[in-house]
């Protein structure tokens, strides 16, 4: 599904922002993407979409990210931005939600349909025609979610999806994410979330991989996440 | 209270106002653009002396208020903004137009208080039919309505960023001044020191938001073109509406209603 | 410096709709050319920032008073004139919509009194000429220099325009009894000092920027060298001054404001002489001053008062009409009380 061939990039030279990364994420994963600030994740993220270019190949479906392919890809990938705010530049959530679908040419009736199929699934249906800027954080972060399904991507990435939520909100989140089917990438340092959500977890440490693999044996090395910056999740952390 | 935030819960109040249900709300937004504008030009475009003919225009927003159910305590807390532009305009005449214009009793009324008195009555109807036009249309209909109209897209669609933008930063300039003001007891505003870094950290971040608000409208296909929801069809009704109140303008333009009624008791 | 609708006469706010949108128009065209799709989100932002900047109170030194921000000026230097007039219009339309700050009619008058001056004339004639003049030098204080000269004179500059722009607006629509001379010298001075606080935020701003992220800024070098002072910045630079200058002329005749109106309307054989200066105690109370006032009004206003010039009893000033509207007021009342008595039923029925 997402294929990363030796990719390395830097903004300015001899300060390598990533550098050498391989992986592959299969159709269908959910994949937690971890590391300390500055370790890689967000750019690792824009690379994916195409908002830089480095250098090394990076595959979506088989088709490698290029100029040329970025409306193909980006219809196949959904982003969630951290701030909400941005995500959701239009007055209200419906029409925030029917701003992807109609770019991409989806008939108004069809566009109807999903607006009202993900905002059942979600079970935001009352958030609909609210204004962007009078809901609540925890609403905005699902009504983002939804405007990104409402596109029916194939592949979700999630930049902190629960960073600034009361544990209400959050645990609405990480359920909502959880009963997604879509092969998800997530970024976040929010380990408990994590651990919730994601089946392996890919992590970055100074740009490069540091460690790959299935969740609850990489977010269990108390001694692997110590050594880059990061800390057990609370919820296998103990007592002290 | 800071002013930012006086600034936010005016916003609010507009818009909550604004999606309310009412005959009004319910009227196409074209009509009640349309509307609005040949009622201020009516009411600008009488004498300055014609006090009463602007007495009966008073009228249209009275029904307005009635028919919405719009408090009209909030449109008149706002006068407070421009008003103060219009009187000071305003108050000179009496003192250079002195020639009495008519009698009450036998206390002579100058020419100059009408005209201050008319223009003041102007600058509350004006106000106040703006005001209603925005308490019972939401912004995103105005939008629809105005590209409908044949504004330019490029206007509209930056108009109705930047008013989802507007609420956005001035919560930030809302933080930041309280920050500052716990840290600089005392002071009323921003030190001289401070003048540039103030607004100039918020426009560096601001920068990097819009580059961000790029990037995801990027993601989502945007190549140009912004889709608005639909609006409701034009109806009958709204055309009628239309073309009644243009109609009642303009006869109460032309025949002062007002002396009218009065003739029939006073001779 | 908002007008208000009711500030204006229909033809003259029409005018200034038919000058604005003209402006809009062209600058609409011109952005669609350089096709900058970035721009929009950019334009959006920094128009927002404006806005929720006009509401910050900036201490001025010295004084227990506090300045503001306009932002015409600094959306021109960010922006660029055209992408900074349309987000002037934006941030108009909001203030004359969300919080009736202007009016809806007044909305052309008010674009062009602050959109099209700061904007247009700032950038073209202030800032473009001194940012590419290479005044005062090269290297870095030089560009700070140019970088604080343009703002300060751009937003005095501008300011004078519109406050100008304003008391002519309101003569011609034939609204006040002021005399167009008295209105100016009432107006310009207290914009002058409005606009030298504005100059003074504006450029710190605008300094913060330079020295944190330079590129942002338009016609500004990011690294400045040496380079020749071109011949067609200075005589725009010069042009600027001339204007300035100008401007604090036009000031001091304003406080002699029968020479200003004698200048503009040439009004010798009316003999006018008589001080209206606002210094005077028997400042326009006389009657004879009055009448004169009149007469320059009559003569002055291009649009006079339409129907009403010579009525010995002009329609809507008669007891009847007096009597008229109070039934009118009655009228009102009982519209209230059925809207209220309508109301109620309704939620005792729901």
């Amino acid at each position: 599904m997402i294929e990363f061939r030796n990719v390395s990039f830097s903004y300015e030279k001899d300060t390598p922002v990533l550098q050498d990364l391989s992986f592959r994420i299969d159709a269908g994963e959910s994949v937690g993407l971890i590391g300390a600030n500055g370790a890689g994740k967000s750019t690792l993220m824009k690379l994916l979409l195409g908002l830089l270019q480095g250098q090394g190949e990076i595959l979506v479906d088989g088709l490698a990210v290029s100029k040329a392919t970025l409306p193909e890809i980006r219809r196949r990938l959904g982003f969630v931005l951290q701030n909400s705010d941005h995500q959701m530049f239009m007055p209200t959530v419906y029409e925030d939600m029917i701003f992807a679908p109609l770019n991409y040419g989806v008939s108004r009736e069809e566009t109807e349909q999903r607006v009202d199929a993900v905002l059942e699934q979600l079970g935001l249906t009352a958030l609909k025609h609210r204004h962007n800027h009078k809901i609540s954080g925890g609403e905005k972060r699902m009504a983002a979610i939804a405007t990104v399904l409402a596109m029916e991507p194939e592949v979700i990435l999630m930049d902190e999806p629960t960073s600034a939520l009361d544990p209400y909100n959050r645990r609405i989140v990480i359920n909502t994410i959880c009963s997604l089917s879509q092969t998800r990438l997530i970024a976040s340092h929010d380990l408990d979330m994590i651990l919730d959500t994601c089946d392996r977890v890919i992590l970055l440490s100074q740009g490069r991989i540091a460690a790959d693999g299935p969740a609850r044996e990489i977010l269990r090395d108390r001694a692997l996440l110590e050594a880059h910056r990061m800390e057990l999740p609370f919820c296998l952390a103990g007592r002290e | 209270m800071n002013k930012s935030e006086q600034a936010l819960s005016a916003l609010a109040e507009m818009d909550e106002l604004a999606a309310r249900q009412s005959p009004i709300h319910r009227l196409h937004p074209i009509a009640k653009l349309l509307v609005t504008i040949a009622y201020i030009f009516t009411v600008v475009s009488f004498g300055k002396y014609q006090l009463s003919g602007l007495a009966v225009m008073a009228l249209y927003p009275v029904l307005l208020f009635q028919l919405s159910g719009i408090p009209a305590r909030t449109c008149f807390h706002k006068l407070r903004i421009v008003l103060p532009l219009v009187m000071a305009v305003g108050l000179f005449n009496p003192f250079f137009d002195r020639s009495p214009l008519l009698y009450l009793g036998t206390v002579p009324v100058s020419g100059g208080v009408i005209s201050m008195l008319s223009l003041m009555v102007k600058g509350v109807l004006c106000l106040t039919a703006s005001f209603l036009l925005i308490a019972a249309t939401p912004i995103d209909s105005l939008c629809a309505a105005l590209r409908r109209l044949h504004v330019p897209s490029l206007l509209v669609t930056l108009l109705l960023l930047t008013y989802r933008y507007v609420g956005v930063m001035t919560e930030e300039v809302s933080i930041m001044t309280d920050a500052y003001r716990l840290r600089a007891p005392g002071q009323k505003g921003i030190h001289i020191s401070a003048w540039g870094s103030f607004l100039g950290q918020l426009l560096l971040r601001s920068m990097d938001r819009a580059q961000e608000l790029y990037a995801s409208m990027l993601l989502r296909g945007y190549h140009g073109h912004f889709h608005y929801a639909a609006v409701n069809p034009f109806r009958p009704a709204d055309g009628a509406y239309l073309v009644c109140c243009i109609a009642v303008f303009a006869l109460l333009r032309f025949v002062n209603v007002a002396e009218l009624l009065g003739r029939l008791l006073v001779r | 410096m908002h007008m208000a609708d009711a500030l204006l006469a229909p033809a003259v706010a029409a005018t200034m709709y038919a000058a604005s949108g003209v402006t809009a128009g062209i600058s609409i065209h011109k952005l669609r050319k350089d096709d900058e799709p970035q721009k929009l989100p950019t334009m959006a932002v920094t128009a927002a920032l404006v806005f929720a900047g006009q509401m910050i109170n900036y201490t001025i030194p010295g004084t227990g008073s506090s300045g503001h921000m306009c932002g015409g000026m600094l959306l021109s230097a960010l922006l660029g004139p055209q992408a900074g007039f349309l987000s002037m219009i934006v941030i108009l339309a909001i203030q004359c919509l969300f919080f009736a700050d202007g009016g809806l009619l007044a909305l052309g008058a008010n674009v062009w009194n602050m959109a099209f001056y700061g904007c247009f004339v700032g950038y073209y004639l202030i800032w473009r000429p001194i940012q590419t003049g290479r005044w005062f030098g090269s290297g870095k204080s030089a560009q700070r220099a140019r970088i604080i000269a343009a703002s300060i004179i751009g937003c005095i500059v501008t300011l004078q325009l519109g406050a100008f722009s304003v008391v002519l607006e309101t003569s011609l629509s034939g609204i006040t009894e002021l005399p167009f001379g008295a209105f100016c010298a009432l107006m310009q001075p207290i914009h002058l000092a409005i606009g030298l606080v504005e100059g003074l935020i504006t450029s710190a701003v605008l300094l913060f920027v330079y020295e944190s992220r330079p590129q942002l800024l338009r016609d500004v070098d990011p690294a400045p060298g040496a380079a020749k002072r071109s011949l067609k910045s200075t005589i725009a630079v010069l042009a600027v001054l001339v204007l300035v200058v100008g401007g604090g002329l036009s000031l001091l005749a304003s406080s002699n404001p029968d020479g200003l109106e004698w200048a503009l309307f040439g009004n010798e054989d009316a003999g006018y002489s008589q001080n209206m200066g606002l210094d005077e105690e028997d400042y326009g109370v006389s009657s004879d001053a009055a009448d004169k006032a009149g007469s320059i009004q009559e003569a002055t206003a291009f649009l006079p008062d339409y129907a009403f010039a010579d009525n010995d009893t002009p329609v809507g000033t008669t007891v009847s009409g007096i009597v008229g509207s109070v039934m009118v007021a009655g009228v009102a009342v009982l519209i209230c009380l059925a809207g209220g008595f309508f109301r109620k039923r309704k939620t005792a029925a729901g």
